[in-house]
């Protein structure tokens, strides 16, 4: 009997361990979420309408939030297509040179640091053009969010069952229909988080911006050949500042930049939920 | 499924509609404010580099862009380094270094076929603040300073730091010494007086954007990046001392150190005893055509009595625009009207940010003359 208590004792224990490492781990992501709401709200709701749409100089932050938009629509234009296509040849040809090659080469690609991405494209494509420009910051944004779409989607596929292969082949259909008529849409949902994610990523990214867009906050400057400013790339300009009317605006455009995100990624997430496989 | 993906693509063609609205937005509000004011079309003018004087550059762009609406200033930070390679190779039409090109790397500028210039726009200076509760003045002759910073002194009641500072409350209390973590040209400015000032560091240490702090061995060392970072520690950390930007001091309401000065007087960083301390060197400025001799060293620890010692400058650089080669002829009129504006208007007090000193006259003269060599084309 008392062996038993000291089990149950001991099951509760772990769980409550578990508990509280989880609430740990999660803590800093909602201290995140509540400072960012805290400190950037009032920003927001003093200046109103004038921070979303304002340049600049009227204390808004709109050109940046145009460019944010124009990049990451720009780098999954250039990105995703590529990504996806590297992502599910990596899971048909598994055991090609090229496509061990490929796999080894997207691992890397992850970890590379984003800096020397922006310092590349900026003597690859700023320099020879003469001017900073949405297209090379998008370029580098694709080339950051490439990896983790192709990983995503090479593992998803991967989680398929050989059986539907089979079955699909079985049915007469050739290998390119039976990717990707059949393994493709069952692996989506798989797939839509790595696309998910590469854009939350870029969205949010300094460091390869930093060479490549050149900024634009007093005006709106459209155009892909044209230079282009970013939400996360204002905040690390303002926040360098030692004015405090500075440091609230970058309050005010983290939580733009948390809105968009979060905008983006609960909806969508949640909707993947309700696929039925 | 099928639900998703015509959200997403409607979301998709939503974003490039208003983006192409924007466009169209964008060209209809320039008519309009071009109808009602001078029918010119739009001048950008972009700046890179040194984040030093971001602040001040920024207060600049908002008060001249009120007076000139046509003209729109896009600031862009990097650092020092990224200015002078952005503005080598056209991306920029004004750079920003805080240390001045020298005269070896003057050469690949003139390589271009175009004559750079470069000069002086405002200063500033690298302060030493701390945080010793009770203790509001503080007095450091160059050799207690350095050999805080070197670890040598340990505590704050120690005899070298009470022997200046008779009257102070001083607590036996370890030092904590605050310095940036991240590679900063404020280093570079410090670590460079601190060799002027003490063989020993100089021989130890040595100077630059990164420094092996010896009091991190010690365990009383403390990183932090950026100035906001070493502010930050410094205000939570009692018994520390750090080096900042004045601005920052000023910002955050820091108690400042009155740092013994090359004629031996106590000095606090003041509009005053910056200015003086500019006027002093300047005879080491050159002409805004050439390059420096010595970037930083000739800046430093200026004679004078009332000379502040740190005094951080930071360079702008533009082109003579020879044949036209940079600059488009509605540009330069933009161009040189915005920086003889930043030499005279921006330099009266009213325009100036807190933490920055406006050149003195002589000083400012150097900029002046160059603006005119600017050509039209």
């Amino acid at each position: 009997m008392s062996g038993y208590n000291v089990r149950k004792l001991k099951e509760k224990l772990f769980l409550f361990l578990i508990g509280a490492l989880t609430v740990l781990m999660f803590s800093p992501l909602f201290h995140i979420i509540y400072s960012v709401f805290n400190n950037g709200i009032h920003v927001i709701l003093s200046r109103r309408i004038t921070f979303i749409t304002g340049r600049l100089s009227d204390g808004g932050i709109g050109p940046a939030i145009i460019g944010t938009f124009i990049l990451v629509f720009l780098a999954s234009l250039i990105g995703l297509p590529v990504a996806f296509l590297v992502g599910v040849y990596a899971y048909e040809y598994p055991e090609s040179t090229l496509g061990k090659a490929t796999k080894s080469l997207l691992q890397i690609m992850l970890e590379f640091p984003t800096i020397l991405v922006g310092v590349f494209i900026m003597q690859m494509l700023v320099v020879p053009m003469g001017t900073y420009s949405a297209l090379a910051g998008a370029l580098s944004l694709a080339i950051i969010m490439m990896p983790y779409v192709a990983v995503y989607t090479h593992e998803a596929m991967r989680q398929i069952p050989f059986e539907y292969r089979d079955a699909a082949f079985s049915l007469g259909l050739t290998r390119v229909k039976a990717v990707f008529r059949v393994l493709v849409p069952m692996a989506k949902r798989g797939i839509l988080t790595g696309v998910l994610i590469g854009i939350a990523k870029v969205a949010g990214e300094t460091a390869p911006l930093l060479f490549t867009v050149g900024g634009s906050y007093q005006t709106y400057q459209i155009g892909i050949t044209k230079p282009v400013g970013a939400i996360p790339l204002l905040i690390y300009t303002l926040i360098q500042s030692p004015a405090k009317e500075h440091h609230e605006m970058a309050w005010g455009a983290s939580l733009i930049l948390l809105l968009i995100f979060l905008g983006i990624f609960i909806p969508v997430r949640l909707s993947l939920r309700e696929v039925k496989v | 499924m099928k639900k998703i993906y015509t959200a997403l693509t409607v979301f998709v063609l939503t974003l490039g509609l208003v983006a192409s609205g924007c466009i169209s937005q964008e060209q209809g509000e320039k008519t309009l404010t071009n109808t009602k004011q001078v029918p010119q079309q739009q001048i950008i003018i972009r700046t890179t580099g040194a984040t030093f004087p971001m602040y001040q550059i920024q207060k600049w762009i908002e008060i001249y862009q009120k007076l000139n609406p046509n003209v729109k200033i896009e600031y862009e930070g990097g650092g020092s380094g990224h200015g002078q390679e952005a503005f080598l190779k056209g991306l920029a039409d004004i750079g920003r270094t805080d240390p001045p090109v020298k005269e070896a790397s003057w050469k690949k500028f003139l390589a271009t076929g175009d004559q750079p210039l470069q000069f002086p726009e405002v200063v500033g200076a690298v302060v030493v603040v701390f945080n010793v509760p009770g203790v509001n003045e503080l007095k450091l002759t160059k050799d207690v300073l350095a050999k805080i910073f070197l670890g040598e002194i340990e505590y704050w009641d120690d005899k070298a730091i009470k022997g200046v500072n008779p009257s102070a409350k001083l607590p036996h209390k370890k030092i904590i010494v605050i310095h940036r973590s991240d590679s900063s040209g404020t280093t570079a400015i410090f670590t460079t007086y601190l060799t002027q000032i003490s063989k020993e560091w100089s021989e130890k240490v040595g100077a630059g954007k990164v420094v092996d702090w010896p009091v991190d061995k010690m365990g009383r060392g403390v990183a932090g990046k950026g100035n906001p970072g070493v502010v930050a520690i410094l205000k939570q950390t009692k018994y520390s001392i750090a080096y900042t930007e004045l601005s920052y001091a000023i910002n955050e309401n820091l108690p400042v150190a009155a740092l013994e000065n090359k004629a031996g007087e106590f000095v606090k960083p003041t509009e005053e005893t910056i200015k003086t301390a500019v006027a002093n060197v300047k005879s080491y400025i050159p002409n805004s055509t050439q390059g420096y001799k010595e970037d930083l060293k000739q800046l430093l620890d200026a004679p004078g009595k009332d000379s502040y010692p740190i005094v951080a400058f930071t360079h702008l650089l533009v082109w003579q625009n020879k044949e036209g080669k940079h600059y488009s002829p509605e540009k330069v009129k933009a161009i040189k009207e915005f920086l003889r504006w930043i030499l005279t208007e921006g330099q009266k007090s009213e325009n100036l940010a807190p933490g920055y000193v406006g050149l003195p006259k002589e000083v400012a003269e150097i900029g002046f003359k160059a603006v005119e060599m600017i050509q039209e084309g």
